[in-house]
Formats: structure tokens, C-alpha cells, sequence
């Protein structure tokens, strides 16, 4: 397999996913969010340059927009505004964690050629996209805190925009800008929600959240 | 037809009107009641309107009239029940009161939208706003067992919705044969089903299945669903129940409807039927353990949401849209008594409920009656659906997932009987705190009368018109 110029974009995501299972420190995962973001953004651009197609120009503005500042920063404001500065894995620690991440990154490029497009230019692009999804997975599941759970579906969401991005020729754009307008009301509810959880629990550790068990 | 649930939702975003609202919005839905089922009659007289990627096909018009009588009777019951509860001291503000209305109403449009979306990226869109509108209706009463589901069923379902994305994303690259660009209308994926990437299709039913499962509470994704049905107050239940779960499964309907146009019909069956055994059989041994009476319904939907799969499983349309529509009445009707009930005695423990049918006559029967239908026992619709059900899947072979759902539909009965049983006959631990108001067991009754009449009404020709809708749309 070739790696092309793009494939090895999707692979500094990948890569960048990895590192955030090592960080504990919420504001530094934010920032791993938005670089995993941006490098998104110009992938989008270097295809629309590549295919002609201006529309991709428009996405990966509103993209970067919403998933690299908008959402980035309420991120980083309720982070703040709740003084949480560290949060330790539930069961495994965070060396633990950055090593499952690595072991996902390799499942995710060995399983490129069942979930790669034959006809496709980016074949390693689509394993990429499978190891963001399944670390995107992996920080929902080990992280404490709810703030975290967010961060970890928003790099679910970068795996699945990055798949449909590389590996299909264009998904009508309208069906992308909803997407893109759901994912952002949805964290603006779980930010809600975060305060609320913080507000009645005086924390916001998901683990201490088991009365519900019958 | 969109124009009644926004025009609830518009009303509620002035929280002056907090003492007419709920009143408002009941006769809303019930009005809407009527206004559905004539736009939807061409459907039940064989022709389709499209207005661009949604449509009233035979599936869209029957979900959209029973998503309409659930919401209307829930809008009803709430009228009653929530001023009630405020009255009574909840510290619950005019401003969360009416953003209850806002977000009900936006959460009846999204449910609106899912059956009728004739597109799978639409279709997607649909489902995760059925998500984040009904988040906040489940939190409505802030507490911190609220909280919890809420933050359990934003969580979970978020996952699940991100595996269906990825699903549609790979049903989408499943074309990169086509020379004219991929398509997601639902005619086009049916109609060049052959041409796709059978590796990629398969992939993406197995992740859209994944997603829409969690959504329909599927076991062992079902997790986040006793919870949330039981936290939330009871109209929200209701429509939890009796609505939201058939969205997701007319979601899987719909991409199973592609996978059988692409010859691999196999893959349907043998993903859903064992599913469906499963969970059927899984709710009912938890039935028999619940202390909880709004849990015990959660679970119960589980149950039900199970035969509906295996209905899917089985490719019978009918009899998804006749369980479907059995279920969402009688469940409704339970939930909303259920509100009721813990209106009355302030706990929704079943060890200390009891002596219903003493403290007022109407409850107790309406409560036993409806049990009795939930379970699946004559006369009702529940039953002749089930009793149809489990002969097609013998029929079509389908043999172990029979004998499982036997035994499940049996353990079932035996589990509600008893619990109902308790609640209805037996003696309360907890002193009532006030007397129950007949009137509140009406609108129960009236479904259940419903119920009734479809039990009755179901014959060989109910059943061929029931079978020319579900396959009206399907090529």
C-alpha cells in the first residue's frame, strides 16, 4: 500500500487520537481536539483542490469553525468554569490507556481492506478513520469525567467525517452540514447537562453515578 | 401537519401562559388526531405524496397516525397530571414548565420526520434530534436519578448514533461503483440495490443495526432504557415508549428494505431473528424481578421491542405495523396510569403499592385490564398480533426463535400478571397521600377500548389492506 499525502494526514490524526489517551489534563485534550480538527479541515481542502469541488472548501470552513473553535472553546470555558484541571482513567491509567490506543491504531490499519474502497486513491485513509472511532470509543469508556466522554465522541465523529470524506465521492452537502449542526447542539445539551451534573453531585465523575441499579 | 406540534412548541416559549398551556397543547394533538389521518389516507388508498426527501409512504403514514395518538394521549394525560404534581408542591418553575411543551412539541416533529424520510442521511438526521429533544424531557424533574439516565441516555444513544452514521457512510461508499455519483434516497438504494459493494453493504446494515438497535433498546444495548423510562415523568414515558422506540425500528425497517433489494435478504434474518429471540427472552426473565413499577414497563417494551424485530427479521411489514401499533396503546395507557399511581402514593415501588381496585374501582379495572392486554391475552390486539406473529416466524422456519419466544411470552405473562396482580388486589405498605380522581383512568380506558377494537377488528381482509401499505413504497 502506497501511503499517499493525504493517508499520511489521516495518519497524524490517528496518531494525535493515540497521544490523547496518554493526557490527563482536560485542557490539553481539548487542544488535541482541535489540532486533530484542523489537520481534518486541510485534508478537506487538499481534496476539494485535488477534485475540483468547491463545495468541500465551504465544508471544511464550517467545520473548522464549529468542531475547532466553536466547540473547542465552550469546551475549555466549562472546563474552566468548573475548575477541573486532571482526569485519571477509571480502571487503567493513562500508560495503560496509550498503549491500547497504539494496539486500536494497528487493529484500525489492519482492518483497511475490508472497510477500504477499491476504486479509492486513499486506501489507508479508511483504516485511519476505523482507529479514530474505535479511540474515540476507548476515552468514552476509560474517562472519569463527563467533559472527557464528550471529547472522546467528538474524535468518534472526526473517524466518521474522515471516512466519508475520503472513501466516498461526495455526500450531498446539506446531509453534512446537518451533521455538522447536530453534532454542535448536541454538545452544547451535554454542556448543559455537564453543569447540571456538576451543580446536584458537586462533581462531574460519571463513576459516582450509580444510584440507578436494580 | 407539522404546523399543531410547532405551533405547541412556539406557544411554550412564553411562560406566561404556564396555567393554559397544558390545556392548549391537549386539544393541539387531539385536533392534530383527525388532521394526520386525512393527510395520510392517500397512502391507505395506494398512491404516495413527496414533498423532496420525505415522504407518506405505506410505513411513514401508519408510524406518523400512531406517533399522533400517542403524543395527543400523552399531551391529554399531562394536562392533567403535571399541574397536579405542581400543585402539590414540586418546586418545578413556569419557565421549565413551558420549556416542556417547547421541547415536546420539537420532539413530536423530530419523531414526525423519521418514518417519513425516504433518505438515509435525513433519516439519520431525524433520529439523533429525537435524541437531543427528548434528553431534556427526561431531566424534567431535576433530580439526581434523572440526572443519572439523562446523562446515561444522551451518552449511550450519542454512541449509537455515531455507529449508525458510519453505518450510512459505508452504505454510501458501497457505491463507488456508480458512474453518476452516489445516491441516498431510499427508491435509488433500492432500486440499483445489485450494483453495491456487497462487502461494504453488509458492513454498514451490521453498524446502522448496531446504532438503531441502541436506539430501540435491542439486547444487550438496551442498557440506558429502564432508566430513562423510568426517570422521566410519565407522559414522557409514554411517548418513549409508545413512539421514540418504533422510530428506531422503522430506521432498521428502511435499511433492511436495501439489504433484501440487494439479494442479501439472508443477512436480515439471521442478524434480527436470533436478535429478537434474545431479547425477548432476556426481558422476561428480568421482568420477574422488578420492584419497580415504571421499570417493569421499561422492560416490558424491551420485550416488545424484541417481537418487532423478529417481525423486521422476517420481512412481514404487517405485522411490524400491527404489533407496533397493539403495543404503543396499551403501553401508553399503562404509563400514563402509572403517573397516576405515583401521583396517589408517591412511590412507583411495587412492594408498597397495592389495593388499587379498593381505593377506586375504575383504576383497578382499567390497570387489570390493561396488564392483561400488555401480557397478550384475548381479547385484545396484542394477542392476535403475537399469535400471528409467532405462526409466521414458524412458518417461515424461523423454528428455535419461536420456541424461545414461547417461553419468554410465557414467563412474561406470569411476571405482569403478578406484579399487576399485587397492585391491583393486594394491600399497600404506603398510606395513599390522596384519593385517586376517576376521570384520570379515561383516557387509558378509551386506548384500551382501542386496543380492544383492533383485537376484534383483525381478519383476513384487515390484514391483506395491512400488507398492501407495508409494501406500499417497497419495489
Amino acid at each position: 500500500m502506497n501511503l499517499s499525502q493525504i493517508d499520511l494526514l489521516a495518519a497524524v490524526i490517528a496518531v494525535l487520537a493515540v497521544w490523547m489517551c496518554g493526557v490527563t489534563r482536560v485542557k490539553t485534550q481539548v487542544w488535541g481536539l482541535v489540532l486533530q480538527t484542523t489537520v481534518l479541515s486541510g485534508i478537506s481542502v487538499m481534496l476539494s483542490l485535488a477534485g475540483a469541488r468547491i463545495e468541500l472548501i465551504i465544508l471544511a470552513f464550517v467545520v473548522f469553525m464549529i468542531k475547532a473553535v466553536a466547540i473547542p472553546f465552550f469546551l475549555y470555558r466549562a472546563a474552566k468554569r468548573i475548575s477541573i484541571v486532571q482526569d485519571k482513567g477509571v480502571s487503567i491509567g493513562p500508560t495503560l490507556s496509550l498503549m491500547i490506543g497504539c494496539g486500536l491504531l494497528f487493529i484500525g490499519y489492519f482492518l483497511t481492506p475490508a472497510f477500504a474502497v477499491s476504486s479509492m486513491m486513499n486506501q489507508v485513509s479508511a483504516g485511519m478513520s476505523l482507529a479514530l472511532i474505535f479511540i474515540g470509543m476507548l476515552l468514552m469508556i476509560t474517562r472519569r469525567l463527563a467533559l472527557s466522554q464528550v471529547i472522546g465522541f467528538l474524535t468518534m465523529e472526526n473517524g466518521i467525517f474522515l471516512y466519508s470524506l475520503t472513501q466516498t465521492h461526495h455526500m450531498p452537502i446539506l446531509v453534512e452540514m446537518g451533521i455538522v449542526f447536530e453534532v454542535l447542539i448536541g454538545v452544547l445539551i451535554a454542556g448543559v447537562f455537564i453543569f447540571r451534573i456538576n451543580r446536584s453531585f458537586e462533581h462531574i465523575d460519571v463513576t459516582d453515578m450509580r444510584r440507578l441499579r436494580h | 401537519m407539522a404546523l399543531l406540534p410547532f405551533l405547541m412548541a412556539i406557544l411554550g416559549l412564553a411562560p406566561r401562559s404556564a396555567r393554559r398551556l397544558p390545556w392548549i397543547a391537549a386539544v393541539l394533538l387531539l385536533v392534530q388526531i383527525p388532521l394526520v389521518v386525512w393527510i395520510c389516507l392517500p397512502a391507505f388508498l395506494g398512491s404516495i405524496i413527496s414533498y423532496g426527501p420525505f415522504s407518506i409512504d405505506g410505513m411513514g403514514a401508519a408510524f406518523t397516525i400512531i406517533t399522533t395518538l400517542v403524543a395527543a394521549a400523552a399531551m391529554f394525560q399531562a394536562a392533567l397530571l403535571l399541574p397536579a404534581e405542581r400543585a402539590e408542591g414540586h418546586a418545578i418553575t413556569d419557565k421549565r414548565f413551558c420549556l416542556f411543551y417547547t421541547l415536546s412539541g420539537l420532539f413530536i416533529l423530530a419523531m414526525y420526520a423519521v418514518p417519513l424520510a425516504r433518505h438515509i442521511g435525513y433519516l439519520w438526521i431525524a433520529v439523533e434530534a429525537t435524541t437531543l429533544m427528548s434528553a431534556p424531557l427526561i431531566n424534567y424533574h431535576h433530580g439526581k436519578d434523572s440526572l443519572e439516565a439523562t446523562w446515561k441516555y444522551l451518552l449511550l444513544c450519542s454512541v449509537g448514533i455515531a455507529f449508525a452514521l458510519f453505518g450510512t457512510v459505508l452504505i454510501l461508499a458501497a457505491q463507488h461503483s456508480f458512474t453518476n455519483g452516489e445516491t441516498m434516497r431510499l427508491d435509488d438504494l433500492i432500486a440499483r440495490a445489485r450494483e453495491m459493494d456487497p462487502r461494504l453493504l453488509r458492513l454498514g446494515f451490521i453498524f446502522c443495526l448496531l446504532g438503531y438497535g441502541t436506539k430501540a433498546g435491542i439486547f444487550p444495548l438496551h442498557n440506558w432504557l429502564p432508566d430513562a423510562h423510568s426517570e422521566s415523568p410519565s407522559p414522557v414515558s409514554a411517548m418513549l415508549s409508545g413512539a421514540l422506540l418504533n422510530c428506531a425500528l422503522v430506521a432498521i425497517w428502511r435499511l433492511s428494505q436495501v439489504v433484501i433489494a440487494a439479494g442479501q435478504g439472508n443477512l436480515v434474518r439471521q442478524l434480527l431473528v436470533p436478535a429478537g429471540a434474545i431479547t425477548v427472552i432476556a426481558a422476561s426473565l428480568m421482568l420477574v424481578r422488578q420492584h419497580d413499577l415504571k421499570r417493569m414497563l421499561a422492560y416490558s417494551s424491551v420485550e416488545h421491542v424484541g417481537l418487532l424485530t423478529i417481525a423486521i427479521g422476517i420481512g412481514s411489514g404487517q405485522l411490524f405495523i400491527l404489533h407496533a401499533f397493539n403495543h404503543s396503546i396499551v403501553k401508553v395507557a399503562l404509563f400514563l396510569m402509572a403517573g397516576g399511581i405515583m401521583h396517589v402514593y408517591g412511590t412507583k415501588d411495587l412492594s408498597k403499592l397495592g389495593s388499587v381496585l379498593k381505593k377506586s374501582p375504575v383504576w383497578g379495572l382499567v390497570l387489570a385490564a390493561a396488564g392483561f392486554a400488555i401480557a397478550g391475552s384475548p381479547p385484545f390486539g396484542t394477542f392476535i398480533s403475537e399469535w400471528l406473529l409467532l405462526r409466521n416466524a414458524f412458518d417461515s422456519g424461523a423454528i428455535t426463535a419461536t420456541i424461545i419466544m414461547v417461553i419468554g411470552l410465557t414467563v412474561t405473562f406470569i411476571a405482569i400478571a403478578t406484579h399487576i396482580g399485587r397492585l391491583v388486589f393486594g394491600n399497600e405498605r404506603n398510606p395513599a397521600r390522596t384519593l385517586p380522581v376517576s376521570s384520570w383512568a379515561y383516557a387509558p380506558a378509551l386506548l384500551l377500548g382501542v386496543s380492544l377494537l383492533a383485537g376484534l377488528a383483525v381478519s383476513p381482509p384487515v390484514m391483506r389492506a395491512l400488507t398492501i401499505l407495508a409494501n406500499l413504497g417497497v419495489k
